[in-house]
């Protein structure tokens, strides 16, 4: 023991104490360091435009691609679809996350509980592509739910490849990781609380309006953000589930960089994308704090 | 990379070239490959070719890379990445002057004549097996062979039969009947479907790329009909699930799902098909042992043995005359021999298609993303 205490001593003596935070936050600075070397780059690329005849980027800088970017439709229309689809995600994954969530804390029933649980992790061992794949298999004009609805006389309908199918696969991407946000908060706050609000004649509505949901609100922004900027951002859902002809900013952001060969634009719309995301976030942030992810500190 | 060991001897590039020239003038085809490669340079373990999957690799695989290795006793390994997504990793392993993450790769002209204009691509003028090949094996626009053309293939009109049940559909026009609307798909990129389209719009062939309005004005059209956008295996997954009933696509994605039971025809309408060809080209970078068998798989690729067999599993018609067409697919549309045959098909140079695809790509997005 004195040997490996002295080993380390030798290897960080006690002077070097006061920059034991500093070290700590050294993964962080390398994550964050090469995080910012990419997006260097990516803005080194931006400024370029794509010479046809070469197939190199330009060596001279202009705003061209960024002149792009806001004014051809087709960006606008992604871009748009990309916005307002994950607001709606958002707002329905936390409206369906919330009572399971409630649920899976509050029940008395282990059994229950560890039900909730397994089926709250068991599509983390499943991949994004695997379950988008599953929901061709269940909603396809020959799937299960055709044939469900062949048997009662309905003639198939197509549920596949557009927006709603699109809205409805991100959700259920999205849900397990809105109940992982959401259910920390829930278990903060404690259940006297709540019987206190009964003890004193408030009936379930409104102890849920005014005792509930405001003591949930760090987990509703926590977990707001994250389905927010996750579904911002998705590729494979709209990929798979929107049959080419719903995609969202990530998938113009592939055909940039590996259709057109026009890295310049892909760069220029990624860079877009990384602003427009941290802008949203930055006003949530001022509007509500940063709620779970602020881990216990107020804002 | 592996079996990438530098050659005991110092070859150096002038030297490959010359044993390849001898090679040729010793007249390699149908010469068995250890005496052909006499002087040959130290043999890697392995080369990997970029290939797409399905039936695809397998012809690839039993006409060209499974003989190759026989001959040389060098594997061949194949990689499915995406040729749009290795395209990236080829350009980056150039301009870091890194030994690139492939030897060969198979490519459609068009992406590999963006390769050559970029400057990453080996020169395969000396491969002895040129001498007996067709026009259609030589890049038009490029100098030299930064790429060599190995097949051509048509855009074809695939539909099922229950669905068209007066006959094969005789216009790309017939796509826009209402009760085809969610049940036609094309490529996600429009890719195939531009220039049959500037003519069902009313447009001409001479005027592209210029004046391309009445193509986006029938890709218009076809938006109503809610297409599907997909790539060549969604294809034929659309067609076994049901999901539609007719697509803009490679006559070989159909021929593999008829091969699978689905029933399936193709025809070329009165408008005509997009005809277009792939190729083999080798990125810089290699060691020169390594360039040296990159070449000779590509110089055995484009022999009438190879051509025979791994064209008969695509079904599509080659570089090197003698080759016979598969028998079914003898006096097919999908397999031009005629010029006649060749009347019916749109080809248009790649040169332009390169300056132009990322508008024309665009242009498709905007209408059918709208």
């Amino acid at each position: 023991m004195d040997a490996l205490e002295a080993i380390a001593a030798a290897v960080w003596p006690r002077s070097f104490s006061a920059a034991v935070p500093w070290l700590m936050l050294l993964p962080a600075v390398v994550l964050v360091g090469l995080l910012v070397l990419g997006l260097w780059d990516m803005a080194d690329g931006s400024f370029r435009t794509l010479d046809t005849a070469t197939f190199l980027p330009s060596d001279d800088y202009s705003l061209a691609n960024y002149h792009r970017a806001f004014t051809e439709r087709l960006f606008f229309t992604v871009a748009s679809r990309s916005l307002i689809g994950s607001l709606i995600v958002t707002a329905i994954t936390l409206f369906l996350a919330f009572p399971y969530s409630y649920v899976m804390v509050r029940t008395r029933s282990a059994a229950l509980r560890k039900f909730l649980l397994i089926a709250l992790f068991l599509p983390f061992f499943i991949g994004q592509v695997v379950r988008a794949y599953g929901w061709l298999i269940i909603l396809g004009s020959q799937g299960m739910v055709n044939e469900a609805l062949g048997l009662v006389g309905v003639s198939p309908i197509r549920l596949l490849y557009n927006y709603p199918a699109v809205l409805f696969g991100l959700v259920q991407y999205m849900l397990p990781f809105a109940v992982l946000m959401l259910a920390p908060a829930l278990t903060a706050i404690p259940e006297e609380m709540e019987s206190a609000a009964g003890s004193l004649g408030a009936n379930w509505v409104r102890t849920f309006l005014h005792v509930v949901l405001p003591l949930a609100k760090p987990g509703f922004i926590g977990a707001g953000l994250v389905v927010l900027t996750l579904s911002l951002t998705d590729f494979a859902i709209p990929a798979i589930l929107g049959g080419g002809s719903q995609d969202f900013i990530a998938n113009a952001i592939y055909d940039q960089f590996f259709r057109t060969s026009d890295q310049g634009m892909g760069a220029t719309l990624a860079l877009l994308l990384v602003a427009v995301g941290s802008m949203m976030v930055g006003v949530v942030f001022a509007l509500f704090g940063a709620g779970t992810l602020a881990m216990g500190r107020s804002k | 990379m592996t079996g990438s060991t530098k050659p005991p001897f110092n070859f150096g590039r002038r030297r490959f070239l010359q044993d390849v020239g001898l090679a040729g003038a010793a007249g390699l085809v149908g010469m068995p490959f250890g005496r052909a490669f006499a002087a040959e340079p130290e043999k890697p373990k392995e080369i990997i070719v970029r290939a797409w999957g399905g039936s695809w690799v397998d012809s690839l695989k039993k006409g060209v890379s499974d003989p190759f290795t026989k001959a040389t006793g060098i594997a061949v390994r194949h990689d499915l990445t995406e040729d749009n997504e290795i395209q990236p990793k080829l350009w980056a392993a150039a301009a870091q002057k890194r030994v690139p993450p492939i030897h060969v790769n198979w490519d459609t002209t068009t992406n590999a004549t963006k390769s050559a204009l970029r400057g990453v691509t080996e020169d395969l003028s000396d491969l002895s097996n040129l001498a007996g090949v067709t026009e259609l094996a030589k890049p038009v626009g490029l100098d030299g062979y930064p790429i060599v053309n190995t097949y051509g293939y048509v855009y074809v009109l695939a539909y099922r039969p229950g669905a068209f049940p007066d006959g094969a559909p005789k216009s790309w026009k017939d796509l826009l009947d209402p009760k085809f609307k969610g049940r036609i798909a094309l490529y996600n990129d429009g890719i195939g479907f531009h220039f049959p389209a500037q003519v069902a719009g009313g447009g001409k062939l001479e005027d592209i790329p210029d004046n391309m309005q009445p193509a986006w004005d029938f890709i218009a059209k076809i938006k109503e009909q809610a297409p599907l956008l997909g790539e060549d295996p969604d294809f034929t997954a659309w067609f076994q699930k049901g999901e539609i009933d007719a697509a803009c696509t490679i006559s070989t994605n159909a021929r593999e799902a008829k091969a699978n039971g689905v029933d399936i025809a193709w025809t070329v309408p009165e408008e005509g098909a997009k005809y277009d060809t792939d190729g083999l080209w080798i990125p810089k970078g290699l060691p020169e042992n390594e360039l040296y068998w990159a070449k000779q798989y590509i110089n055995f690729a484009i022999t009438k043995e190879a051509q025979q067999v791994w064209l008969d599993g695509l079904g599509l018609p080659g570089v090197v005359p003698g080759v016979t067409p598969p028998a079914d697919l003898v006096g097919d549309p999908s397999y031009p021999t005629t010029e006649a045959d060749f009347g019916k098909l749109i080809r248009i140079s790649s040169k332009v298609q390169v300056e132009h695809e990322s508008e024309w790509f665009g242009k498709f997005k905007e209408i059918m993303q709208g």
